[in-house]
C-alpha cells in the first residue's frame, strides 16, 4: 500500500473531507434542533421560555461529532493519500442513526438506553475506522492466509450454531462472558477476504478456461469447487439458523465478485438459475421461507398476524408522504411505546421510521448516501494496484451496498423481508463494528502512495534514458 | 505449489495472449456500478410508490396506526342524517375523555360503533380518518392542515339517511331477521340501510358497559346481530332475480317483450323437461292454456317462462349482464359489501354453470344464486333510472374548520337502453297492480302512489320457510325511490316483504311530501 | 400560522436541503475524479506480468497494475511481494516519471537484472523488457484498457 521505507509522518490537509464533515455536522445539528422543538411542541411547553439549548441531547451530538472530527484530525496527521468521501458519508449516516435512536422510546434496549448505547457503538465504530484507515498499511495478512481465514469463519459459524443463544428462533448470537455479538456479521467480511484471495490468484484460469456442459460454460471445476464448497457450507448453516438475509447477501456478493473477476455474464446467469431453483425447493420444504414469501406477496391478507410488521411499515411510509411528518413527529409518539407501532423498529425497520419522518425526499437522500459508499468503493477497486486489492475493495463495498439494498427492498415490499441490519443506521453493536471494519479497510485500500519521488540523479541512468525511449 | 508451476506453463501461454474478448476488471466494475445505481433507482421508485402513489389510501385506512391513535384522543365529528338530525355524537365521561352516543338502535347496522376497546364498525369505521380528523375530505385542506399548530380537524359527516324511515324499517321487520334498503335511483343516495336483529351501539361505545355488551353480542351465533345484512347478507333471491334475468334476456336480444314459448302452458301441468330433469312451476299461474309473453309472465311470476328465457339467453350472457349490474365483485360502496353471485362458477357449462338445469333454475332465482339486498336494490335502480345505475353512497357532505365538502352523485354503470328499462317497468307495474299480480304482491301498494315491483319466495330446499323478498320503485312514471326488502324465513313474498315495502313506501311519501 | 410550527417547518426543509448539498458536493468530487482519470490515459500506467516464479508468490501469469511508484521485495510491506529466497527484503523500486519507466535497485544482495543485464543504481526500462529479481522474472507491459 505504501513505500516500505519507514513511513514518515507527513501531515496532509484533507480539505474535501473537512468540507463534507462541516456540511454533515450542520445537517445533524439542524436535525437535532428539529427534534427538540418538535418534542417541546408536543409536550405543550412554552417553547420560548424553556431553558437549555434547543438541541435534543446536545451532549450526545457533541460527543459524536467530536469523535468524527477527531478521526479526521488523525487521518490528517498520518498523512496518507486516502479517500476523503467515505468517512463523512458514513459519519452522516451514523449521525442520522443517532438522531433516530434519540427519538425512539429509550427502553427498546436494555442497559443504558437506546440512544446512549448506539452512541457508544457508533463512536467505537468510528475509532475502528480510524485505526484501520490510519495505521494498517499492508494487506499481506489478508492476502496470504485465505484458507486460514476461511477455516476460522466456518469454525465461528459452527460454534454459534452449537453454543449460540436463541432469539426469535434464530441462533445468531454468540455470548462470551459479558460480550455478545452476531458472528454472521463478521463472516461476511471473512468471506469477501477469502474470495478476493482465491479469485485473484486463480483469475487467469477462471477467465480463460471453462468446463463445457453442453452449451453452457461453467467455471473450471477444480478451481470453483473449494469456493463453492465453502460458500455452500456457510449458506446451509445460515439457512438452518434461519438467517435468510445473510444467506442472500453471501450469495449475491459471491456472484457479483465472480462476475467482477471473470467478466463472464454466463456465470452470473447460471448462478441466478441455481438461486431460483434452490429458492423454489426451499419454499416447499422450509416453512419459514414459505411464510416469508407469502407475506411478501400479500401482507395485507394477514395484516393482523404474520404480515403485521410489513403492513405497519408500509403505513409508516404512506404517512410520510413526500416531505415526511418531521423528525420526532411520526409514530411512535415521542417517548412512549408504540400503540400500533412496528416491532423491532430500531433494528429491522429504521428505514420505515425515517421514511415516515423524512418523507420520500429524505429516503432518497439516504439511498443516495449508500450509493455514494458503493460507488466510492468500486472506484477504489478500479484504481487498485492489483487484482487482489481490486476484488477485495469491490467485495467490501458490495457487502455494504447489497446489504443496504436487501433490507431496504424488503421493507418496501420489493423482495421478501429478511432480518438483516441497515448498515450504520440500524441499532446493533456487531453490525456497527463490522461495517466500521469494512469502511476502514476500504479507506486503507484507497491509499495512493505519497506522491512521485524526486527525479534520479545518476548520470548513467540519464544516458540510458535517451537510448531507450520508453512508453 | 508444484502443481501451480507445472500448470504455470500453460497458464503463461494462455495469459500471454491478450484475452481481448473478456472484459477487464475495470469494465466489470463499471458495469456493477451501473447495476447498483439501477438497483437503488428501483428502490427510490418503490419508495415513491408507497409514499406518493398509495399514500392517501393507506394513511386514511381504518387500521392505520395514526388513525387509531387519533381516534382515541380526539373528539370525533358528529354524524347526522340528511335533514340534520344527529345520529351519533360524543360526550365526556368523568375523566373528561370522549365516548360515543347513538340516537337509536335502528342505526346499528349502518352507523356502527366507535369504541375504545373494540375499535370501529359501520360508517364510524369507514370514515374513521375523517371523523377523527386525521385526514380532511378535501385534499387541498389536507395539505394546508399541516401548517396549523393543531392540525387535527375532525369532520362532521352528513349522511344520506333518513332517521325516521330507518326506524320505521326496523320496526316493520320486527322480530324477524332481514334487511331493508331504500335509495334514490336518480342520485344513488341511500335513504335506509336497515338490518335486523339490531343491537345497542351506545352500550358498546360506553366504556362502562362495552365489554359485557360486546361479548354477549359476539357470542350470539343464532341471531348474529353484528352482521350487517343489508350489505353483507347473502340470500337465495327467488323470483326477484327474474328482474336480472329480464335485463339480460331483453338487453341481449335473446327474447323481446312479445316472446312466447309454446311449450310453456303444457309445462305448467307436467313440468318443463330440461336435460332429463323436470322443472316445475312452484305455483300454477292460473292462466289456462295461454302462452304468456314477458309482461304477463312477470305479473304471475311464471318460472317456466323465465327458465326458457334463461336458456335462450345462455349462461355466459346471463353472467355477463349480471356482472354489469355488479354481480361477481364487491360493490363500490362506502361500507364493505359481500359479493353476489349468479352461480358458483366452477361448472363446465358456459358462464360457469354446472349444466342447463342449473341455468334454468338460476333464471328464476334458485340454484346457486346468492344476492345481497344492496345488490338487488342496484339492479332495481337500473330499471328505475332508465338503465343507468348511480354509484350508491351514504356520505352526503363533510364539514370541518375549513368549510364543507359535498359529495356529488356519480354515474356508475350504463346497463341498458331506456326503452328496455321502460318495458321492464311496465312488467313490474303489472306485477304489483295487475289483477293477477296483486295476489303475489299483496300489500305492496301504497295509497296515492303507483308502485312497480316484484315479489319473491326463495325456496331454501328444506331448511325452513322460504325467504320473503320484495323489490320495487315508486312512482312508476317518475321513479324517486327504490326499495329492496328481505325477511329471513318470512314465507311467501306477499306474506311479509311486500306489505313491509308498501308501508315503507307510504312512509316515504309522507316524508318526501309527495 | 403558528410561529413555532413555521420554524419547525423551516428547519425540516433546511435539514433536507443540507443532506442534498452533501450529496451534491460528493457528486462534484466524483465527477472531478472521473475527469482527472480520463485525462491521464487510464489510472493504470502499465502492467507487470509474472513470467516465472518458482516460489509461487507472486503467482505465475498474474498481472499487476502499476502506479507511479511500485516497490518490489520479499518484505510484506512491498507493493509487490516477491517471495523468493534470492530476493532481498527491499529489493527494487519501479517508478514512472516524465512518461518513462525506471527501475532502481535498492541495494539488494543478489542484484536486479533488466534483460539479463545487471542494474547499477537506476536504469530505464521499457515495455517488453524483462525484469529479474532472484529467480522471479517479470515483464513490463503496456496498460490494458
Amino acid at each position: 500500500m505504501t513505500l516500505t521505507a519507514a513511513p514518515r509522518i507527513h501531515p496532509r490537509l484533507r480539505r474535501r473531507e473537512l468540507g463534507l464533515l462541516v456540511i454533515a455536522g450542520l445537517a445533524l445539528a439542524v436535525g437535532s434542533m428539529t427534534l427538540e422543538l418538535t418534542r417541546r411542541l408536543a409536550a405543550g411547553d412554552e417553547v420560548a421560555t424553556e431553558p437549555g439549548l434547543p438541541f435534543a441531547n446536545p451532549a450526545a451530538l457533541a460527543i459524536y461529532l467530536g469523535a468524527v472530527f477527531a478521526a479526521h484530525a488523525i487521518l490528517v496527521l498520518t498523512g496518507r493519500r486516502t479517500d476523503e468521501v467515505l468517512l463523512p458519508t458514513v459519519g452522516l449516516l451514523g449521525g442520522i442513526s443517532l438522531l433516530l435512536m434519540e427519538r425512539l422510546p429509550q427502553d427498546l434496549a436494555g442497559g443504558l438506553g437506546l440512544g446512549t448505547t448506539q452512541l457508544v457503538w457508533l463512536t467505537t465504530s468510528i475509532a475502528v475506522i480510524t485505526a484501520i484507515a490510519a495505521f494498517i498499511r499492508s494487506d499481506a495478512w489478508l492476502r496470504l492466509y485465505k484458507y486460514t481465514w476461511a477455516a476460522f469463519g466456518v469454525g465461528l459459524l459452527l460454534l454459534t450454531f452449537v453454543l449460540g443463544r436463541e432469539v426469535n428462533g434464530q441462533r445468531l448470537t454468540l455470548a462470551i462472558g459479558p460480550f455478545s455479538g452476531q458472528p454472521s456479521e463478521l463472516l461476511k467480511v471473512i468471506l469477501v477476504v477469502f474470495l478476493a484471495g482465491y479469485l485473484s490468484e486463480n483469475r487467469a484460469l477462471l477467465v480463460e478456461q471453462s468446463t463445457r456442459l453442453g452449451p453452457i460454460r461453467l467455471p473450471p471445476l477444480p478451481y470453483l469447487a473449494p469456493m463453492v464448497a465453502m460458500w455452500a457450507i456457510a449458506l446451509s448453516v445460515v439457512v438452518f439458523q434461519r438467517d435468510l438475509g445473510a444467506a442472500l447477501l453471501f450469495f449475491a456478493v459471491f456472484l457479483l465478485l465472480l462476475y467482477v473477476t471473470t467478466g463472464r455474464a454466463s456465470f452470473v446467469a447460471l448462478g441466478l438459475v441455481a438461486f431460483a431453483a434452490g429458492g423454489a425447493v426451499l419454499y416447499e420444504i422450509v416453512p419459514h421461507v414459505r411464510t416469508r414469501v407469502d407475506i411478501w406477496l400479500d401482507p395485507f391478507a394477514t395484516a393482523s398476524g404474520a404480515g403485521y410488521q410489513v403492513v405497519q411499515a408500509l403505513h409508516a411510509f404512506a404517512r410520510g408522504g413526500i416531505l415526511g411528518t418531521g423528525l420526532g413527529a411520526g409514530l411512535p409518539e415521542v417517548g412512549s411505546l408504540p400503540p400500533g407501532g412496528i416491532p423491532a423498529l430500531h433494528t429491522d425497520f429504521p428505514l420505515a421510521a425515517l421514511g415516515e419522518e423524512m418523507g420520500l425526499i429524505g429516503v432518497m437522500a439516504i439511498l443516495g448516501l449508500y450509493l455514494v459508499v458503493i460507488e466510492r468503493g468500486l472506484r477504489i477497486a478500479a484504481s487498485a494496484a492489483d487484482d487482489f486489492r481490486a476484488i477485495l475493495a469491490a467485495g467490501l463495498s458490495l457487502v455494504i451496498g447489497v446489504q443496504a439494498f436487501i433490507i431496504a427492498a424488503g421493507v418496501l415490499k420489493l423482495i421478501p423481508l429478511t432480518g438483516i441490519t441497515l448498515p450504520f443506521i440500524s441499532y446493533g453493536g456487531s453490525s456497527l463494528l463490522t461495517n466500521g471494519l469494512v469502511v476502514g479497510l476500504l479507506i486503507a485500500l484507497s491509499d495512493r502512495g505519497v506522491g512521485p519521488p524526486p527525479p534520479p540523479t545518476a548520470q548513467r541512468g540519464l544516458r540510458r534514458v535517451f537510448d531507450r525511449g520508453a512508453a | 505449489m508444484t502443481l501451480w508451476s507445472s500448470l504455470g506453463g500453460s497458464a503463461q501461454s494462455n495469459a500471454a495472449r491478450e484475452p481481448a474478448r473478456r472484459p477487464g476488471i475495470g469494465t466489470t466494475l463499471g458495469r456493477i456500478g451501473l447495476a447498483m445505481s439501477v438497483a437503488f433507482g428501483a428502490l427510490a421508485a418503490g419508495a415513491g410508490y408507497w409514499q406518493v402513489f398509495q399514500a392517501s389510501e393507506l394513511s386514511s385506512a381504518p387500521d392505520d396506526a395514526a388513525v387509531i391513535a387519533a381516534s382515541r384522543r380526539v373528539v370525533r365529528g358528529e354524524i347526522t342524517d340528511r335533514d340534520g338530525e344527529r345520529l351519533a355524537w360524543s360526550v365526556e365521561d368523568e375523566n373528561g375523555e370522549p365516548y360515543r352516543v347513538y340516537l337509536s338502535r335502528s342505526l346499528s347496522g349502518v352507523v356502527g360503533y366507535a369504541s375504545r376497546t373494540y375499535g370501529t364498525a359501520g360508517l364510524e369505521r369507514a370514515f374513521d380518518a375523517e371523523l377523527s380528523g386525521v385526514t380532511a375530505a378535501d385534499p387541498v385542506q389536507d395539505l394546508l392542515k399541516k401548517f396549523r399548530a393543531d392540525p387535527s380537524d375532525p369532520q362532521a359527516l352528513r349522511t344520506t339517511l333518513v332517521a325516521s324511515l330507518q326506524q320505521a324499517a326496523v320496526g316493520a321487520l320486527g322480530d324477524d331477521s332481514g334487511a331493508v334498503v331504500m335509495a334514490d335511483p336518480r342520485t344513488g343516495e341511500v335513504l335506509v340501510l336497515a338490518s335486523t336483529p339490531i343491537y345497542d351501539a351506545s352500550a358498546i361505545a360506553d366504556p362502562a358497559t362495552s365489554t359485557a355488551t360486546f361479548q354477549a353480542l359476539a357470542a350470539d351465533d343464532v341471531g348474529r346481530p353484528l352482521l350487517p345484512r343489508a350489505t353483507q347478507g347473502r340470500y337465495v333471491p327467488g323470483s326477484v332475480f327474474k328482474i336480472v334475468t329480464a335485463i339480460a334476456a331483453l338487453g341481449s336480444g335473446a327474447v323481446d317483450a312479445t316472446t312466447t314459448f309454446e311449450q310453456q302452458p303444457a309445462a305448467e301441468e307436467d313440468g318443463l323437461l330440461v336435460s332429463g330433469f323436470r322443472i316445475r312451476d312452484g305455483h300454477h299461474p292460473r292462466t289456462g292454456t295461454r302462452a304468456l309473453d314477458f309482461i304477463e309472465a312477470t305479473e304471475v311470476s311464471c318460472n317456466i317462462w323465465y327458465a326458457l328465457a334463461g336458456l335462450e339467453t345462455g349462461g355466459d350472457r346471463l353472467v355477463d349482464w349480471a356482472g354489469q349490474l355488479g354481480f361477481g365483485a364487491a360493490l363500490p360502496f362506502d361500507l364493505p359489501t359481500a359479493v353476489s353471485q349468479v352461480t358458483g362458477g366452477d361448472g363446465p357449462a358456459p358462464g360457469g354453470f354446472l349444466d342447463d338445469v342449473e341455468l334454468a333454475n338460476a333464471a328464476f332465482g334458485q340454484g346457486e344464486t346468492f344476492v345481497t339486498p344492496l345488490q338487488m336494490a342496484l339492479a332495481t335502480s337500473a330499471v328505475a333510472n332508465d338503465g343507468v345505475i348511480m354509484r350508491p353512497h351514504l356520505a352526503l357532505a363533510f364539514s370541518g374548520k375549513a368549510g364543507t365538502t359535498t359529495i356529488s352523485p356519480e354515474e356508475w354503470r350504463r346497463v341498458m337502453p331506456a326503452r328496455i328499462a321502460d318495458q321492464i317497468t311496465a312488467a313490474m307495474v303489472e306485477a304489483v297492480n295487475g289483477d293477477l299480480g296483486v295476489g303475489y304482491t299483496t300489500g305492496a301498494q301504497a295509497p296515492g302512489l303507483t308502485v312497480a315491483g316484484k315479489s319473491g319466495t326463495a325456496e331454501l330446499g328444506g331448511e325452513g320457510e322460504p325467504n320473503s323478498w320484495f323489490i320495487g320503485f315508486a312512482p312508476a312514471d317518475d321513479p324517486q325511490v327504490v326499495i329492496a326488502v328481505v325477511v329471513e324465513h318470512g314465507g311467501r313474498g306477499a306474506a311479509r316483504a311486500a306489505p313491509i315495502a308498501g308501508s315503507l313506501l307510504a312512509a316515504w311519501k309522507a316524508w318526501a311530501g309527495q | 400560522m403558528d410561529p413555532v410550527v413555521l420554524s419547525i417547518w423551516i428547519l425540516r426543509l433546511v435539514f433536507l436541503a443540507l443532506l442534498y448539498w452533501f450529496l451534491w458536493t460528493v457528486v462534484r468530487i466524483l465527477l472531478r475524479d472521473l475527469r482527472a482519470a480520463a485525462r491521464e490515459p487510464g489510472a493504470e500506467l502499465g502492467r507487470l506480468l509474472v513470467l516465472a516464479s518458482p516460489g509461487g508468490e507472486p503467482a505465475v501469469g498474474a498481472a499487476f497494475s502499476l502506479d507511479a511508484v511500485t516497490t518490489l521485495g520479499r518484505d510484506v510491506n512491498n507493493t509487490i511481494v516477491v517471495d523468493d529466497e534470492f530476493a532481498s527484503g527491499s529489493h527494487a523500486v519501479l517508478t514512472y516519471r516524465g512518461r518513462a519507466w525506471y527501475v532502481e535497485d535498492l541495494g539488494s544482495t543478489n542484484g536486479t537484472f533488466v534483460n539479463g543485464q545487471p542494474v547499477d543504481g537506476i536504469a530505464a526500462i521499457g515495455f517488453g523488457d524483462e525484469l529479474q529479481l532472484g529467480n522471479v522474472r517479470l515483464r513490463l507491459e503496456r496498460a490494458r484498457r
